[in-house]
């Protein structure tokens, strides 16, 4: 956790009541995923912080804050919903799901605590070998689809299917992860993430109304996912889909059908060639629908022999002399697509231009929003650049107040030593001169034997040695306890009546006593009000065995046995 | 284990008492027995297998027991591991579940239900019924050195989660059957935790 790229990130060993952290495993827009360790259970989970970082910051006592006064009510209207989504996850209890264990409020901010998934994800399993041959793509697909449609039935979309979000575990099963941006039920959008997946997310989850969202969204990104297996390229974006189909530039999504013919069953690249539809309507609309597609896909007479990783063409275009030219024919089917474009008849140009002008009014909403979003960016940034430097000037200020004040220590201290020497030599000579004096007398009675002895002169006396300071007095830990009491830090007076219980201490027994009889600060508990009330009466309080007593009469018989084991 | 309930029997019999058939103090009393009943079998119980020793120190006893109640659904209320001091609840019939629950009901209802009716008479005795529902189970643990090892001791009571109807007074103590079994299966799971059988002390 002290990689630089996650300066956000709580600290390893950081507890979060009983887990410990152990490493980041990722951070997103909404948050920071961390690797911890379940204390209670002895076992590896993942714990995912909200901390949207267009909004909120991180501050030294590890608490989380809005960035700004006026992204206070975003920023708790998002955790509002991070917690609620959290236990609304929690009840998808589904192998093919992330599982959601728990979910808790701490640092002002809220932790989501899920199974620890091992495995490869995705993203990295494509990184490594390109592409996937048809068997083994659905066995990823299918199951994954199950989980959805769960989700999907529940009234939430999951916004964010890439290859990255997808887990393969050992055993070759598939999980869905990372519901960070799940973040709105069907039918009641407010405003959306512009933190998009880039290929894996349809031109709908680009606007802010978010109006035209459903499971048809999340069948998009599946099929991009596909689309990634297949051919070992992610989509187009739908930015630059949309100006394709606009005409402004030449760019349009090759079909599935057409880069995996041969090497995939024509069912399954229709499936997916149908999840990747421009418009959403067009798509298939639920799950079941593009289950059937894939399923009947998936039939074994129509499929062609599955192709492995490296005898795949996408696999490694590169290495072989096929590579040109499959790409030499994408090009040319390039062109056919944009003259077929140009040719079509009036009924279809209509329909075009019908959609172009959607597409234009969409877009323009999309850069209008973006402009919008830059110019709060760079405020924002501004703002908290100065906020910067006046927090560095504070500290400056602070650090020349902490050296002039440690200068004025040395001071006083370098002029109380001085004191002291020049105390102890005054101490010295008056000594001295006593000593000489007393000399002096000795010598001039020996002289005059036969004198009568002068009256004895009191001898001076001599100074006395200064005392030697006394030991500071214990510092009462009751009265301490009281003081924090009063300040209301509840956790500071338990561990100072604590500490002198252990002492024996029958007043820190006494009030301990007191706490768990009222519940102040703990939950209360007539069990332990029994133990410490007759501790502190053993002790020597004289009050607290009528108090043992009162908490008794809450207990059962067999509890007050067990509570004075503890006594003994 | 939280078989047998207040709730449930003051429920059911003041439906009946609605219809005329006997007074509250006869619930009351009903309820009053049951307790007394079950609290005298609970205490044998308890004398015969709440307490165990395990041939662990404390440092590992503790937590053992500790990760051993959330194993079996208990969520911690409160611990003091200088004290030795655990205290646990979930919702009844936690760390039962419902098919040794029905066992227990199997077991229990019709003790319950036979001293119910010497109280309010044997028909309305049949609407007694034996939800786990709007109780918890509570559970306090104690660990103690005891030698090389340590003394685990575990007593449990019924809490109402919402409060009983007025004047009705509260069940706290198990079924008998709850109460073996609850321990037994409490008992198995922390010798799981721990790695060693127990002996009684």
């Amino acid at each position: 956790m002290s990689e630089p790229s996650y300066a956000d990130a709580l600290p390893a060993q950081y507890r979060l009541h009983w887990y410990v952290l152990e490493r980041v495993l990722g951070q997103g827009g909404f948050g920071i995923t961390y690797l911890a360790r379940d204390t209670n259970l002895d076992q590896a989970v993942a714990i995912k912080e909200y901390l949207p970082v267009d909004v909120a910051t991180r501050r030294p006592d590890a608490s989380v804050r809005s960035r700004t006064e006026d992204q206070g009510e975003r920023y708790r209207w998002g955790l509002d919903r991070f917690i609620r989504e959290a236990r609304t996850l929690a009840k998808f209890d589904h192998p093919n799901i992330v599982r959601v264990h728990s979910v808790f409020e701490i640092n002002n901010t809220a932790c989501m605590v899920m199974r620890f998934e091992e495995g490869e994800n995705l993203g990295a399993l494509l990184e490594r070998r390109r592409t996937l041959p048809e068997e083994e793509l659905l066995r990823v697909v299918l199951p994954i689809l199950d989980g959805l449609e769960l989700v999907h039935n529940a009234g939430f979309i999951h916004r964010d299917i890439k290859p990255d979000n997808i887990y393969i575990r050992a055993d070759g099963s598939p999980v869905l992860l990372d519901f960070g941006s799940a973040r709105h039920s069907l039918g009641h959008a407010r405003t959306v993430t512009i933190l998009v997946a880039p290929g894996y997310a349809p031109f709908e989850q680009y606007h802010s109304s978010g109006e035209n969202q459903g499971p048809w969204t999340d069948l998009y990104s599946l099929g991009a996912t596909c689309y990634r297996a297949i051919s070992g390229i992610a989509p187009l974006d739908a930015i630059s889909r949309s100006k394709g189909i606009l005409g402004s530039t030449r760019e349009i999504l090759v079909p599935a059908s057409t880069i995996g013919s041969g090497r995939y069953s024509p069912g399954l690249l229709k499936a997916v060639d149908h999840a990747l539809e421009f418009a959403e309507k067009d798509r298939p609309q639920s799950i079941a629908e593009w289950r059937t597609e894939l399923t009947a896909a998936a039939k074994p007479a129509t499929r062609a022999a599955p192709p492995t990783a490296a005898t795949a063409p996408a696999a490694a275009p590169a290495a072989s002399l096929r590579g040109p030219l499959i790409w030499a024919t994408l090009g040319a089917l390039v062109a056919a697509a944009a003259v077929v474009l140009w040719l079509v008849p009036t009924e279809d140009r209509k329909k075009f231009a019908d959609e172009r002008d959607r597409f234009e009014s969409q877009r323009r909403e999309f850069e209008q929003q973006k402009t919008r979003d830059d110019k709060r960016r760079e405020e924002e940034e501004s703002a908290r650049k100065r906020q910067r430097e006046a927090e560095k000037l504070q500290t400056a200020e602070m650090n020349k107040q902490r050296a002039e004040q440690e200068e004025r220590r040395k001071r006083d201290l370098e002029a109380k030593r001085k004191e002291d020497a020049d105390r102890a030599r005054r101490d010295a000579e008056v000594r001295k001169r006593a000593e000489l004096e007393r000399k002096r007398e000795e010598q001039a009675r020996r002289a005059e034997p036969v004198a009568p002895p002068p009256p004895k002169k009191a001898p001076e006396p001599a100074p006395a040695p200064a005392p030697a300071p006394a030991p500071a007095p214990a510092p009462d830990l009751v009265a301490l306890a009281a003081q924090a009491r009063a300040r209301g830090n509840d956790a500071e007076s338990l561990a100072l009546l604590r500490k002198s219980a252990d002492q024996g201490n029958a007043r820190a027994l006494f009030a301990l006593g007191e706490i768990y009889a009222a519940g102040r600060g703990v939950p209360q508990n007539s069990f332990q009000a029994y133990v410490w009330f007759s501790r502190a009466a053993h002790a020597g309080n004289a009050e607290a065995k009528a108090k043992a007593e009162q908490v008794k009469a809450a207990l059962q018989p067999a509890e007050v046995q067990q509570a004075d084991r503890l006594v003994r | 284990m939280c078989p047998a309930h207040g709730r449930a029997v003051a429920t059911a019999l003041l439906a009946v008492l609605a219809a005329g058939c006997m007074t509250q103090d006869k619930v009351g009393d009903a309820i009053n027995e049951v307790n007394t009943v079950f609290r005298g079998q609970y205490e044998s119980i308890l004398a015969q297998k709440g307490t165990r020793v395990f041939a662990v120190n404390h440092q590992a006893a503790f937590p053992g027991v500790r990760t051993a109640m959330f194993r079996l659904g208990m969520r911690m209320d409160s611990q003091d591991a200088g004290l030795g001091y655990l205290n646990f609840s979930a919702p009844a019939p936690r760390p039962l579940n419902l098919q040794e629950w029905r066992e227990v009901a199997q077991a229990d209802l019709p003790m319950m239900r036979e001293i119910a009716a010497r109280h309010v008479g044997l028909i309305p005795s049949w609407f007694i019924s034996f939800e786990p529902e709007g109780l918890e189970i509570v559970l306090n643990a104690t660990v103690i050195p005891a030698g090389a090892g340590s003394e685990v001791s575990l007593t449990m009571r019924m809490r109402q989660v919402t409060p009983p109807p007025s004047g009705m007074p509260r069940r706290e103590y198990a079924p008998p059957t709850g109460v073996h079994k609850g321990l037994d299966k409490i008992w198995a799971q922390i010798e799981r935790e721990l790695g060693v059988k127990s002996r009684s002390p």
